[in-house]
């Protein structure tokens, strides 16, 4: 049986993220806020008869962006004023009184939404003992929304303190009240993978806490680094579509943001003009340390304000060295390269990335497939990666070049994506990337097997002679003492009178060793040589004595 | 004395055509579904035995001897070995010379895991199916595991799996296998299409695939040090009738080839795994010096040498001259100082003729021919090289010729002294000085 879902239609929108790997690598664009915004409308479009609180995260949404509210807003008024009730429960009664004031429905409609009952069942609450921590907050929350005094606050405190022993776990939305906890709260947070930290419990529990650890006073609940983590976590989550999911994101956000732990990411230092741009929201450097001996050479200077809105600058006149520079600012960004991309297009130039950079492809599906694959692949090798499907149902690939890959080429990016129940697998070469890392193409691996490079021996080169003129120079003065010795002899006369043939052989004995010397030298080897020069040398040497002592008789 | 060893290590013994051979099944329903198989390997003289693969009374050997050269595993699901035979056994007849074939499924049980990690390769997990979504057959059952596999995907081995270009593609449906790229002797004969990943197909993936894309290897070789050889296929039916005979489609547009290459391939792949493809030998090695025709007791350094080999292949049971022109000649001492390629002067007798080296020691004249799908061929030969003796150096150096004159000049002038020394008659009116 074969099942086939015609997906011809589905769009799938990739897009490539490419960062630098910052101390937090993201942040909330103007772009993402506009994504936000519509999930803030849609609250005010479709009222749900039961659900007052959406209405409360759509004007909540609004406020914390300062965008102004849609046209509509009268209408969500009036829609609070006819489902409000005071017997709901007080998370309820507090999200309409919130949105009520928010979108300022008492001068919209001239009423007012609380009645007295209202008042009194918000009071009974705090009074209760069986009132849970987050009754009590809510309805102390509105309370203060509609500016009423407090009953009898010390036993609030009391009954929250019972309710805490009673009650250490989070869901329990105390975090803003309970000081003494704030250590454990922290230590309960789950660490992923060492780059991100939340509480088990998702978004709305993590802000929740993260809005009310930050909210207490004289404490430092949070470590830069904790902190750095938790943007992290954020900014994951930007992804969110709903809008209480996005308030929670906002708020939690601008709490960190507001901090003194606020994470900061730089992005651009251009030390050739002494100059330091960051993209930030107003900034303020704290101070400057010069690293070899901790001077403090600059405190609680402001950034001027650059060119485009989120550029500040600073004119740095120091000594050069190495400093230290520590910030103060609202959000940290690092602009990551984004290009969006639409089957079947192809990217119009090839990515540029090196060690430092991750390369993240999403893209969205209208309905999950077997085989998300990402392949890259230069030449006859190949890597693929798998997507893993996010929370917002969309797939996402990130792919930390630096570990992944081993040696820069240039990639061919393909997407290949099949199932089995569809009809029309495919295979995407959407472009390729330029990766730039400190090994280079790793030389092409020998092979095995096959012929392997020819070696010729490389002979010693001759060594190089004089030129033949200074050898036969030499040659003559080498022989121009034999030559003297003829030419004066024949001047002043010789004679042989005294030669007798007695004194033959040991002339031919004489001459035979000079002669076998020539031999050796032509041609004969020593053991020869030597055979020959012992009977010619004896032979010589009986003669010559013979030749020498006739001599000396003839002398006598 | 004779200075020079001849050390030859190839395969001289001559190999039986008619190779015996033990065939394991899972049940006798293979031998039907694979009968074309078994009908081919026994008419290319192979004797097959067919015995259930957990059958009691299985030997590998008796009293010693082999009683089989190659052993067939068509047996995926086989749980223990019946017999004496265990995967310790089959190892000892791999290390013994002895030829295994085994083709596994998506339920490989697990002693052909154990014998293919023994191997150098490893089957994906149980349930896994090599799964293309993009090249299946269009008579595929829909989960996309029945994979169409085009030829060029074969190894590149004429002698291993004939030519590719002739062969049709190749069906294929079984699990995948992991081999490790790093063993130069593992072979991925088959190897599945970048869309293919080995998983198993109703889940969703969770974790990583073990075999991805062209790392995905569909039939694995290796070709031991000792020259045995083991093929391991993951898949049972692709070397079924079904699958021999049927026709082949990629997809529903796909075009239609109307027999697949699988027999094709199975025959060639047999043919090689027991040792009917690919042997080679060395006939013989000779060398000397340019001009003659014995070899010396020892070469002189910048000596013409000249090396001729002789190699011989196997083909349908018979030793004739093997044809190439990548064979290459070492000579070597310690490190090779030359490496040559062989010139074919006649079919299968290949020759060199080069100069040894200004260095004198002891060297071997090496040919090591190791190609993919071939027996390793090697042969070493020793030679020595002496420096040159005194009377072969150069006799007139133009530059040294005042050192001869000098040399010379002083002998005459002794030979002339001696004679105006002894026989000089002093004359009362002249005075002569000698010098």
């Amino acid at each position: 049986m074969h099942f086939f879902q015609k997906m011809k239609n589905s769009l799938i929108i990739a897009s490539i993220l490419l960062c630098t790997q910052a101390s937090i690598s993201d942040y909330i664009s103007k772009a993402d806020i506009e994504k936000f915004l519509p999930a803030f409308k849609s609250t005010f479009e479709n009222f749900n008869e039961e659900d007052l609180s959406n209405v409360y995260y759509g004007a909540k949404g609004f406020t914390l962006l300062s965008q102004p509210l849609p046209a509509n807003a009268g209408d969500a008024c009036k829609h609070l004023q006819k489902f409000f009730k005071d017997d709901s429960n007080t998370e309820i009664i507090f999200h309409s009184l919130a949105s009520w004031s928010l979108i300022n429905c008492n001068k919209i409609l001239n009423t007012k939404l609380h009645k007295d009952t209202t008042l009194k069942a918000l009071k009974t609450i705090l009074e209760k003992q069986e009132s849970t921590t987050g009754d009590i907050r809510y309805a102390l929350e509105s309370l203060s929304i509609l500016s009423e005094p407090v009953p009898n606050a010390i036993k609030i405190v009391q009954l929250l303190q019972a309710q805490l022993k009673e009650d250490d776990t989070l869901p329990s939305g105390a975090g803003q009240f309970a000081t003494q906890y704030v250590e454990d709260v922290v230590v309960q947070a789950d660490e992923v993978d060492g780059r991100i930290m939340q509480w088990e419990g998702g978004l709305t529990l993590t802000s929740l806490l993260l809005t009310g650890l930050l909210r207490l006073p004289e404490t430092k609940p949070l470590t830069q680094v904790q902190a750095e983590k938790f943007a992290t976590y954020l900014l994951t989550r930007k992804t969110v579509q709903n809008a209480k999911g996005v308030v929670c994101l906002l708020e939690a956000a601008f709490a960190l943001a507001k901090s003194n732990v606020s994470p900061v990411s730089i992005t651009f230092v251009d030390f050739a003009q002494n100059l330091l741009s960051l993209h930030l929201h107003p900034v303020i450097a704290q101070s400057a340390t010069r690293t070899t001996d901790d001077v403090v050479v600059l405190s609680k200077q402001p950034l001027t304000a650059g060119a485009t809105p989120t550029e500040f600058i600073l004119p740095l006149l120091l000594d050069p060295g190495h400093y230290r520079l520590d910030w103060v600012t609202q959000t940290g960004t690092s602009a990551p390269r984004l290009t969006k991309l639409q089957h079947p297009s192809k990217l119009t130039s090839n990515l540029q990335a090196d060690s430092s950079h991750h390369l993240i492809l999403r893209f969205s599906l209208s309905r999950p497939v077997q085989q998300p694959f990402l392949r890259l692949s230069s030449g006859k090798r190949e890597i693929i990666f798998v997507a893993e499907l996010d929370s917002s149902k969309a797939y996402k690939i990130d792919v930390n070049l630096a570990n992944e890959l081993s040696y820069s080429a240039q990639f061919d990016l393909e997407l290949i994506l099949g199932d089995s129940i569809m009809s029309n697998p495919l295979r995407w070469s959407f472009g390729s990337i330029d990766v730039a890392l400190a090994s280079q193409e790793l030389a092409e691996q020998q092979a095995k097997r096959g012929p392997r490079p020819e070696i010729v021996h490389m002979f010693r080169p001759a060594e190089k002679r004089p030129p033949h003129v200074v050898s036969m120079l030499f040659t003559g003065l080498a022989a121009s003492p034999i030559l003297l010795l003829l030419i004066l002899w024949i001047k002043v006369g010789i004679n042989f009178k005294n030669f007798s043939f007695a004194a033959l052989p040991f002339h031919i004995g004489l001459g035979g060793i000079f002669a076998l010397f020539i031999c050796f030298w032509l041609k004969l080897d020593m053991f020869t040589t030597c055979a020959w020069l012992i009977p010619i040398g004896g032979f010589t040497f009986l003669a010559g004595h013979h030749i020498l002592s006739k001599l000396a008789k003839q002398k006598k | 004395m004779n200075f020079i060893i001849y050390l030859i290590f190839s395969i001289l013994s001559v190999v039986n055509a008619s190779g015996n051979t033990l065939v394991l099944l899972d049940n006798q329903v293979i031998r039907e579904t694979h009968s074309i198989f078994f009908k081919l390997l026994q008419d290319a003289g192979y004797q097959l035995t067919f015995k259930i693969a957990d059958d009691s009374t299985l030997h590998l050997s008796k009293y010693g001897e082999y009683l089989y050269d190659n052993l067939i595993i068509f047996a995926p699901s086989v749980e223990e070995f019946g017999g004496s035979l265990n995967v310790d056994a089959i190892t000892q007849f791999i290390d013994e010379g002895g030829n295994v074939f085994v083709a596994g499924s998506s339920a490989t049980g697990d002693i052909l895991r154990e014998l293919a990690s023994e191997c150098g390769f490893e089957v994906d997990e149980e349930g896994a199916f090599v799964i293309d979504h993009l090249n299946y057959d269009v008579s595929d059952n829909g989960q996309h595991t029945k994979i169409v596999v085009p030829s060029e995907f074969l190894i590149d081995a004429p002698i291993i799996v004939g030519e590719r270009k002739a062969i049709a593609p190749l069906l294929y449906r079984g699990t995948g296998i992991l081999a490790d790229p790093e063993n130069p002797l593992v072979l991925p004969i088959l190897t599945a299409d970048s869309t293919a990943y080995s998983y198993i197909p109703e889940q969703q993936i969770k974790e990583y695939p073990h075999a991805v894309g062209k790392n995905t290897v569909l039939i694995a070789g290796l070709q031991a040090r000792n020259n045995a050889r083991i093929v391991f296929s993951g898949s049972l039916d692709f070397f079924s009738d079904d699958y021999f005979t049927s026709s082949v489609q990629k997809g529903e547009q796909g075009d239609k080839v109307p027999v697949s290459g699988n027999q094709k391939v199975a025959l060639s792949i047999a043919d090689w795994v027991f040792k009917q493809r690919g042997q080679l030998r060395v006939r013989s090695v000779k060398h000397h010096k340019q001009g003659e025709k014995v070899p010396p007791q020892a070469y002189t350094i910048m000596d013409q040498i000249v090396y001729s080999i002789e190699v011989d292949i196997l083909e349908s049971g018979e030793w004739k001259p093997f044809n190439t022109n990548d064979i290459q000649l070492e000579f070597v001492r310690i490190d090779p100082f030359i490496r040559t390629t062989l010139t074919r002067k006649v079919p299968g007798k290949y020759e060199a003729i080069f100069k040894i080296p200004d260095v004198y020691g002891v060297y071997q004249l090496n040919v090591d021919y190791d190609r993919v799908g071939y027996t390793r061929l090697y042969s070493s030969t020793q030679v020595s090289v002496r420096p040159l003796q005194h009377t072969q150096y150069e006799r007139f150096i133009p530059s040294a010729y005042p050192y001869y004159i000098s040399a010379f000049s002083m002998m005459f002038g002794v030979f002339l002294f001696s004679f105006v020394f002894l026989h000089y008659k002093d004359e009362p009116t002249t005075k002569t000085k000698g010098d």
